[in-house]
This record gives C-alpha cells, sequence and structure tokens, in this order.
C-alpha cells in the first residue's frame, strides 16, 4: 500500500475536469432546466391566479349586473303592475261609466216603454170602457152614448155661456171633436144648442181616433172636455193597485 | 495479490504508463459525462420532461437537497463539488459489479487525491465566504491557544477521508479476493452485493463529510441560512 503521488496529481486534474464536465453537462442544464421549469410553473400559476381574480371580478360584475338587471326587473314588473292597475281602474271607471249609461238608456227606454205601454193601457182602457159603456147604455136603455154625451155637454155649457163668449172672441168657428163620428140627431142637437149659446159661431165636427172617447170642444183659446180619461185613469189605478199588492191573483184563488 | 490498481499499467505513452487507476477514472468520467450530454442534450422547457431526464432531475435535486440539510450556506459550487465527489465514488464503487473493472477509489492515490481536493476546496470556500481574515479567525478559535489542534484536526480529517474510502473499497476487494477462493461460486455474489451498498455508503459518507466540512468553512457562527445561486 502506497501513494503514488503523480497519481494523485493526475487524479486531482481528473477530478477538477469532472468537476467541470458535470457542471457543464448535468449541473447546469439540469438545475437551469428545473428554474426555468419553476419559473413557467409560477407564471401559469400567476397567470391562473390573474385568471381567477379576473373570474372572480368577472362574477363579481355579472351577479351586480344581475342584481341590477333583476332591480330593473322588478321595477318595470312594478311599473306594469301600477299600469296595468290604472288602465283596468280606467277600465272599470270607463265600464262602470257605460254601463250605468247603458243603465240609464235602458231605463229610458223602459220609461218610455213604460209611458208607451201606459198610453196604449190607457187607450185600450179607455176603448173598452167606452165600447163597455156604450154597449151596455145601448142594451140596457136603448139610448146612444155619444147623443147622451152630446146632450150632457149642452147641459154642462149652459153655466159656462159668458165664459164661452169671452173665450170665442173674434173665433171663426167652434169645434167638436169625437172618437167616432156623431149621429146626425146628436150633430143637431149641438149645433142648436150651441148657436142659443154662441151665436154666429159655426160648429164644425171633427173625429180624431187618437182622441179618448167623449167629446172634446175648442172655441178660440177655450177647450172643453168630457171624455173617458178620468175613468180610464182610476180603472188603471185600481189595476196597478190590485196588481201591486196581488189581490188580483188572490181572488182568482 | 494486488492492493491497488495503482501497480497494474494498461498503456505507455512516450515513456509514460496509464495505470488502471487512471484509465478507469476516464471511463467513469466518460460514462458520468456520456449520460449526462444524451440526456440533457434535448432539454428545453417547452420540451415534456423524459423518464432519464426525471431520474438526473431526481438525482441532482436529491443531492441539493441534502446539501441544503447540512450547509446553512447552500451554494450550487458546493452542489459542483460534493455532488461530483458523490457521482464520482459512487458511480466507481457501482462498477466493482462488473468483472475485471477495478474501482479507481479502490486506489490510496485517488482517495488521497480526492481527500486533498476536499482539503484545498474547504479553506478556498471558505476564503470566498469570509475573506481571508474571516477564515483564518476559525483556525485561533474559540482561542489562540488551538491553533496547532485545529492545525491538527483540519489535517486528520484528509487524512482519515482518504484511508476510510480506501479502506473500504479496498477491503472489500481484498476480502472478496480471498474468499473467493474459499467459495468460488457463492461468497462472490454476496459480497459485491454488500460492496454495491457499501460502495454507497462510503460515497454517501465521503460528500457529506466534505459538505460538512465546507459548510463550517463557510458558515458563521449566528448566521442566518442563506441560499445562493452561482
Amino acid at each position: 500500500m502506497s501513494i503514488d503521488w503523480i497519481t494523485v496529481i493526475a487524479q486531482i486534474a481528473n477530478f477538477l475536469v469532472l468537476v467541470w464536465l458535470l457542471k457543464r453537462f448535468l449541473y447546469k442544464p439540469i438545475l437551469n432546466g428545473i428554474d426555468a421549469r419553476e419559473a413557467e410553473i409560477a407564471e401559469r400559476m400567476g397567470e391562473a391566479e390573474r385568471a381567477r381574480a379576473k373570474a372572480a371580478a368577472a362574477e363579481a360584475d355579472f351577479v351586480a349586473r344581475k342584481q341590477e338587471l333583476l332591480a330593473e326587473d322588478a321595477a318595470i314588473v312594478d311599473a306594469a303592475h301600477e299600469e296595468a292597475e290604472r288602465q283596468r281602474d280606467a277600465l272599470l271607471a270607463e265600464a262602470h261609466q257605460k254601463l250605468e249609461h247603458e243603465q240609464k238608456d235602458w231605463q229610458r227606454h223602459l220609461q218610455r216603454e213604460q209611458q208607451k205601454f201606459t198610453a196604449e193601457l190607457y187607450r185600450a182602457g179607455a176603448d173598452t170602457l167606452y165600447q163597455l159603456v156604450r154597449k151596455a147604455l145601448r142594451d140596457l136603455a136603448d139610448e146612444q152614448l155619444e147623443e147622451r154625451i152630446a146632450l150632457h155637454v149642452t147641459a154642462k155649457l149652459e153655466p159656462m155661456a159668458p165664459d164661452l163668449l169671452v173665450a170665442a172672441g173674434t173665433a171663426e168657428e167652434a169645434i167638436v171633436s169625437t172618437h167616432i163620428p156623431l149621429s146626425e140627431g146628436a150633430r143637431a142637437t149641438l149645433n142648436r144648442e150651441l148657436a142659443a149659446l154662441i151665436p154666429d159661431v159655426p160648429l164644425r165636427f171633427l173625429v180624431d181616433e187618437d182622441q179618448a172617447p167623449g167629446l172634446v170642444l175648442r172655441i178660440g183659446s177655450a177647450q172643453v172636455a168630457w171624455t173617458v180619461d178620468s175613468y180610464t185613469e182610476e180603472l188603471i189605478g185600481l189595476l196597478t193597485e190590485r196588481l201591486a199588492t196581488g189581490a188580483l191573483g188572490r181572488g182568482g184563488e | 495479490m494486488q492492493l491497488t490498481p495503482d501497480e497494474v499499467i494498461v498503456f505507455t505513452i512516450g515513456g509514460i504508463g496509464f495505470s488502471e487507476t487512471i484509465v478507469y477514472t476516464w471511463v467513469v468520467m466518460a460514462i458520468l459525462t456520456g449520460t449526462s450530454v444524451l440526456i440533457t442534450r434535448n432539454l428545453r422547457p417547452d420540451v415534456p420532461p423524459s423518464r432519464w431526464r426525471t431520474a438526473l432531475e431526481v438525482i441532482v435535486t436529491g443531492i441539493q437537497r441534502q446539501i441544503e440539510d447540512i450547509s446553512r450556506q447552500a451554494s450550487r459550487h458546493v452542489l459542483y463539488f460534493s455532488g461530483t465527489l458523490f457521482l464520482f465514488i459512487a458511480t466507481s464503487n457501482l462498477l466493482l459489479v462488473i468483472p475485471g473493472f477495478s474501482p479507481p477509489t479502490a486506489s490510496l492515490s485517488t482517495t488521497a487525491a480526492l481527500a486533498l481536493s476536499v482539503l484545498i476546496a474547504v479553506p478556498l470556500f471558505g476564503i470566498s465566504r469570509q475573506g481571508l481574515g474571516g477564515y483564518l479567525k476559525i483556525y485561533i478559535r474559540p482561542s489562540p491557544i488551538m491553533l496547532p489542534f485545529n492545525l491538527i484536526s483540519e489535517f486528520s480529517r484528509g487524512v482519515s477521508l482518504s484511508i476510510r474510502l480506501y479502506g473500504n473499497v479496498m477491503s472489500g476487494a481484498v476480502i472478496a479476493g480471498i474468499l473467493l477462493g474459499l467459495a468460488p461460486f457463492f461468497f462472490p455474489v454476496v459480497m459485491d452485493v454488500l460492496g454495491l451498498l457499501t460502495g454507497l455508503i462510503q460515497a454517501y459518507i465521503f460528500a457529506v463529510l466534505a459538505t460538512v466540512y465546507i459548510s463550517l468553512a463557510t458558515t458563521r457562527p449566528g448566521e442566518p441560512v442563506k441560499k445562493e445561486r452561482d
């Protein structure tokens, strides 16, 4: 066992060369590669962190915008609700007004119909009453109703003669209107009696089917009527009263 | 029986004989350098690391981690030095299994050269780190009376390093040779396996001790841990 110093020196040189070789071909490439990879990883992690932060910011922005949109939606919905309420109220008011107007129109129509019906009823009642009375008078007393009315009128006119003369004034004629034509006898009686009360005023006979049965005398501005209107009104009043109380129905039982 | 490969001359050029120690050292150097060049030639950040490159990275980072654990002043220069020591000794010892290969570390000249390298490198690292004055203060610490003892300690470190490595590697070869005569088909295999283990351990011990010596020379008491790059 001995030390060969030349070999020692050579081995030291070999070792130094090996250090340089491994530094050049092993350590530096490996360590630089690791450093580069770590730098790349750090850069990627930094990018990932930045991307995460950006994503978080985008998410926050999205959430804020979503909240804003939701708030806007809520405001729009509220406004739509309010507008709908307002339009509904307006439509309801318009409908109410229209309904009220239609009700009024309907009531007016009903009133007109009622008036028309009442008039028809009056006319029918008067005509019926007149026909019944006329028939009863003819059958029971062999009298003509028109003639009796004419005679009765002449009797009633006598106390009114001064008023009639004043009313006749400058009248050129006196008009007697009836529902149906008067008989010749009745006309003659009326001509005679009125000539005695109001001389120099000719009498003219007129038939008016729309007039209530009876007799109407017009002289100038005066008018004297003997019709069945009052009796008809009384008949209608009785019927209305009995219909309202249901007495008619109970009487039929 | 040869106790050292220094005595075997492989070839002679110009009257200078090249022993097995020198030749096999070159073989080890060629293997280490060639392997490194082959693996790291296409090393680019955009190329995914291969298995060989990963293996090299594991070895290099493992050595670096060991050095960082030992030294408070982890430097790449220490890695170059101690790492090369470990790789050279380990490769030499592992090649023991190849028939006919005489590991250079079985030569006392080689181990002495490596120990001398450590003895020279330690003050160089210390002076480069602390300056000449700062380094020389180590020898009079804790008091100037300790100067001769510190010098003896420094010298004995080199001797122990060289003798330990040489003794272990050479004794393994010698014991294998002796046992080869007793049981030629059994003991050599067992001894070779043990030789691989002890070879790696010796390489580790040598490199660790060298790192410890360098660390002692480069670290001031109470100095914080600092990692440097070249």
